[in-house]
């Protein structure tokens, strides 16, 4: 296997001979052991649209649960259709089997009822906050950006990878970030203007082309040699439809070992406001699918490698009228890892009762997103949480982490 | 070291991006007025997709004044003759909807169609209303009695509309009211199937061999040696790679394999053709401004089959008209309806919310889709000044919006038994009791009077033909104009097309193109010649800006930081190669009208870049050229590909 050592020695005494070898590059590859083994990576999965967490982690201990959803509650254990018993109060949707299986070996925890205070039911307002990481603020920068060192002479190109054609508010921010949309078409097909066109961004007096052009070359140059190369993924992982090929392309570049930090992707398709059922089972499928392929294809990396999820907010604790459900307030949120105490359900419940409910409607939130968001960042990433979530101090420790 | 130098520069960049160009000093230049020779580039990069070869000139003619107000009357301006042409074998452009349905159905679907009346009421038309009170509160023998003397014709139908309640204590009748539920659904859902031909029965080894392996001219001969119905046999079963290099056969064989692709791919060309061609490019763009604004998704189900009416009934023939019929005709438009699902919202029924209703059958209740994006994303924008509670009473305003037959005719219709008749205050403001379908039309009045639409839509459009961040005080007299004229958009666009700020050194070169913009403009300045648009559609969809292919209710966005990122300028770059070298299916470029030549760049990159070349690109093309002679494809690839090219 390419390890990060052997690549940047190659790759510099390559590129060192054409005259062009990166700063950050030489200095790697003189350090020599700068990329030691045990780079602790965040991956951010985000699901656009507002997942219905009540469907995904399913209370079905509440008779209430089954009244306010008589046409798209998930049935009990046991039953035909039913969920996958976690607790015996909480159950995951019958088609996260390979979530379930990750559970039991301790690998997933999942919070309950968490996301954002802010009151907005905005799908745009509600992800701009949750991505900047300020509730009701809108900023230039994204939190997981932010999660990151500032950039050094030695900071890798492709230390902050976004999985897909946009570089996502989550990621945007001065410690520098791409957005990879599959690895093949990562590269300047014509190599003869390749260097004419770096130097034209290079020396451009336009800012923000200047350094979005620049990270680019960089980290084409970096690619390269794994773009190039056949990859299969480990542990025959199957990672499904275009998330999974996402996850994959994040898998390949940790596992490169080239210096990822941190990592996003999103998956979308999920605000089901009619005929939830059928649409939210076939978004669960390539979501739990390749959450799982991603983890069976690292293999002993995971031990480094944290995975989060999160989605705008939740959706009506009650069904609407057409079999689906509308714009809500609290949600699940998942982390998965070596080091995530797994196999266990996070966050205070709530209830379902009207009373109980945030404005008589929507599952209320009793766990900040950034308290989950921030152990991680402290935990895992050694960052300063107050610096990533400003004017937040965390309200509980959940103890997500094992270490 | 220069890199050592470079890296610390680009950290000290990266943390000022975002406001260098955009805000910094910019405020201030929005009061300067722009250079005389950049000003004609700047109009024609702002009202057009680009310059074509000529178009500097025409306007430098014709005054840059008179030019707008022509551009402000599109009908005033003779039409190119090539879009006529391009778009008359398009014949799906011109049908209606139902005609769509009827001839573009697709052969592999299944279209469900939601019981029109709830399984109650049907069961009230099925039997007397004694009957129904027994089957409600009687005993297993007195129901199965009442059952056992239903007609025969109606038994399937009772059987299936009868709720777990008043099954209870009959398990075979449990057993038969679960086959006549299958049957009913069966009933309600129309499905068009039709298998795949085997190609083994249509074509000989030989043949096979030649739509494996022949040339696309080999190919093109043996699938036009059969005969029509056959012709769409095979195309139907043959694979994409057996049509490569044949863009006439590929369109064959969509409309052949999925129709409803098919006419939602003439739609996306026709758009190509009117934007690469037309005479009236504002209005182009302006369509372009507003179908985004009032964005719908093809892929939802059968919407595909709906936009080539949303488009020309709903949008086109209003975005240089009034505000308030623009709003109304996407309301009332079936693609509208669809997309945001106010088409199955209903009032919510007391009477129906806490019984167990049988599975398959649909509660009646509200939606709120519609009614929240209406409000944030169509009008008064987020920050507008609504609550939840508006939310709620403008989805019930609109209950009853719907669509009639929505699988085959899929026209508007108000159905007065979906309608919440109930009195409704929204923003403050009371719609009475018992309006039906004039409740939506006061909300759109109420939402169009609102002074935050007035700014809402003026700061949107702003963000588009000025900066990403307008200067308010633009903004505040597009808005006044939008006040004063009762949402006169032709207004509004004028007063922001003739104010100082449009033309100030503020404005320039501030927009990063969309990728939408990018590949286009770069086809209009090579004089791109092209005879089919899907593939060069399919570039910009590459690029992350599918037309009429974004999910999410808020439209691609009209802003720089959206594009600006890693893969979108690989993507350019070597879309920008495949235009210039001719790589791109259905697309011609003669560069032999460039100046300039393998040694010289200056001259051909003067050319195509105009008044927006700077000194770094000039002197780096220079140099560069200098050391290696480059070919005039590869000197077009970079220039369109630079920087500087990727604003306008």
């Amino acid at each position: 296997m390419l390890t990060r050592r052997s690549f940047l020695k190659s790759s510099a005494i390559v590129l060192a001979g054409a005259g062009t070898a990166p700063q950050w590059l030489l200095r790697a590859a003189a350090q020599g052991a700068q990329g030691k083994a045990g780079r602790k990576v965040l991956v951010a999965i985000f699901q656009r649209g507002a997942v219905d967490g009540l469907n995904v982690v399913v209370p079905f201990f509440e008779p209430r649960y089954y009244q306010l959803r008589p046409s798209i509650a998930i049935p009990e254990p046991g039953k035909p259709n039913g969920g996958l018993d976690l607790d015996g109060r909480f159950a995951l949707h019958p088609t996260l089997q390979p979530l379930k299986a990750m559970w039991d070996s301790r690998q997933l925890a999942i919070v309950q009822s968490a996301g954002s205070h802010d009151p907005s039911r905005s799908h745009f307002d509600a992800q701009e906050f949750m991505e900047c990481g300020t509730p009701g603020i809108k900023r230039e920068d994204g939190w997981l950006n932010r999660a990151l060192a500032p950039v050094a002479p030695d900071s890798s190109p492709v230390r902050a990878i976004a999985s897909g054609a946009q570089l996502p508010k989550t990621l945007q921010g001065s410690r520098g970030a791409i957005a990879v949309d599959g690895l093949p078409r990562f590269q300047v097909a014509d190599k003869t203007t390749a260097g004419l066109l770096e130097n034209l961004y290079s020396t451009s007096l336009d800012a923000q082309l200047k350094a979005q052009g620049q990270a680019t070359f960089d980290a084409v140059k970096l690619i390269e040699s794994i773009r190039t190369r056949p990859y299969t993924p480990s542990g025959g992982a199957q990672y499904v439809g275009d998330f999974g090929q996402r996850l994959q392309q994040i898998a390949r570049l940790i596992k490169a070992d080239v210096g990822v930090e941190v990592a996003f992707a999103d998956i979308g398709g999920w605000d089901h406001h009619s005929n939830e059922t059928g649409q939210l089972t076939n978004q669960l499928r390539q979501f739990g699918a390749s959450l799982a392929a991603f983890t069976q294809d690292l293999g002993t990396k995971m031990e480094d490698v944290v995975i989060v999820t999160m989605s705008e907010f939740g959706r009506t604790a009650a069904e609407n009228g057409n079999a689906g459900t509308d714009h809500g307030h609290g949600n699940v949120m998942m982390v998965l890892g070596g080091g995530v105490r797994g196999g266990r359900l996070y966050g205070e419940w709530p209830g379902l009762e009207p009373e109980q409910l945030y404005e008589r409607r929507d599952l209320a939130v009793t766990t900040d997103f950034r308290d989950v968001l921030g152990e991680l960042v402290g935990g895992h990433l050694g960052q300063k949480v107050d610096e990533v979530f400003p004017g937040y101090a965390p309200k509980t420790s959940l103890g997500l982490l094992t270490s | 070291m220069r890199r050592l130098g470079f890296v610390l520069g680009v950290t000290a960049l990266l943390v000022t991006t975002g406001s260098v160009l955009m805000a910094g000093t910019a405020a201030g230049r929005f009061d300067q007025k722009l250079a005389k020779d950049r000003q004609v580039l700047h109009v024609l990069n702002r009202l057009t997709f680009g310059p074509r070869p000529g178009d500097v000139d025409r306007v430098r003619s014709l005054g840059i004044e008179k030019w707008i107000q022509q551009q402000l009357q599109p009908r005033s301006i003779e039409e190119n003759p090539l879009v006529a042409a391009r778009l008359q074998p398009l014949a799906t452009l011109q049908l209606a909807t139902w005609q769509i349905f009827e001839t573009y159905q697709s052969p592999l679907q299944t279209v469900q169609v939601p019981a029109p009346v709830l399984p109650q009421a049907r069961l009230a038309q099925l039997v007397s209303s004694e009957q129904l009170q027994k089957l409600s509160t009687g005993s297993a023998e007195e129901r199965l009695a009442i059952i056992g003397s239903i007609a025969p014709q109606n038994l399937g139908p009772v059987l299936a509309a009868l709720t777990p309640k008043m099954l209870e204590g009959l398990p075979d009748l449990q057993k038969l009211a679960e086959k006549a539920r299958v049957t009913e659904t069966n009933r309600t859902q129309f499905v068009f199937r039709t298998t795949v031909p085997n190609l083994n029965n249509l074509l000989t080894a030989e043949q096979r061999r030649v739509t494996q392996q022949g040339t696309p001219a080999e190919r093109r001969a043996l699938i036009m040696s059969f005969d029509a119905a056959t012709r769409k046999q095979v195309l139907f079963a043959l694979p994409p790679a057996a049509l490569a290099g044949i863009p006439e056969l590929q369109r064959e064989a969509l409309a052949a394999r999925q129709p409803p692709m098919f006419v939602n791919q003439e739609l996306i060309d026709s758009r190509m053709y009117r934007a690469l061609y037309s005479n009236r490019q504002l209005e182009e763009v302006l369509v372009d401004f507003w179908l985004n604004h009032f964005n719908v998704f093809n892929a939802k189900g059968q919407e595909r089959m709906l936009l080539t009416s949303y488009e020309r009934d709903a949008i086109r023939p209003h975005v240089l008209g009034r505000f308030r019929d623009l709003l109304l005709a996407t309301a009332r438009h079936p693609a509208m309806l669809f997309y945001l699902d106010n088409w199955q919202s209903q009032a919510p029924r007391e009477d129906v919310a806490a019984q167990p209703l049988p599975p398959n059958v649909r509660r009646p209740g509200l939606n709120e889709n519609y009614g929240r994006e209406l409000m944030e994303l169509h009008t008064l924008g987020v920050d507008g000044g609504y609550t939840q509670d508006d939310v709620i009473a403008v989805a019930r305003a609109f209950t009853g919006w719907t669509i009639y037959d929505v699988g085959k005719i899929a026209e508007f219709q108000f159905n007065p038994a979906f309608h919440d008749r109930k009195e409704k205050i929204v923003l403050g403001q009371k719609i009475p009791a018992g309006g039906g379908e004039q409740d939506g039309i006061q909300v759109i009045d109420i939402l169009v009077r609102h002074p935050s639409t007035a700014r809402f839509i003026s700061r949107k459009l702003a963000q588009r033909f000025v900066a990403d961040a307008p200067p308010q005080a633009l903004v505040d007299r597009m808005a006044a104009t939008f006040t004063a004229t009762g949402g006169d958009l032709r207004a509004v666009v004028e007063t922001m097309l003739t104010s100082r700020e449009f033309l100030s050194e503020g404005a320039w070169q501030a927009k990063l193109k969309s990728p939408l913009e990018m590949v286009l403009s770069a086809a209009r300045v090579l004089g791109a010649d092209v005879t089919d648009a899907t593939a060069i559609a399919q570039r910009i969809a590459d690029l992350g800006q599918p037309l009429y292919g974004k999910a999410e209710p808020t439209g691609y966005s009209t802003t720089s930081d959206a594009w600006a990122n890693s893969a979108g300028f690989l993507g350019r770059i070597n879309f920008a190669g495949a235009l210039a070298s001719g790589q791109i299916d259905g697309v011609k470029v003669d560069l032999s009208q460039l100046p300039g030549n393998s040694t010289n760049a200056i001259d051909a990159a003067r050319w195509l870049l105009g008044a927006a070349i700077s000194r770094e690109t000039l002197k780096l093309l220079e140099k560069g050229t200098k050391d290696t002679a480059l070919s005039l494809a590869s000197v077009a690839a970079v220039v369109l590909a630079s920087p500087d090219f990727q604003r306008r």
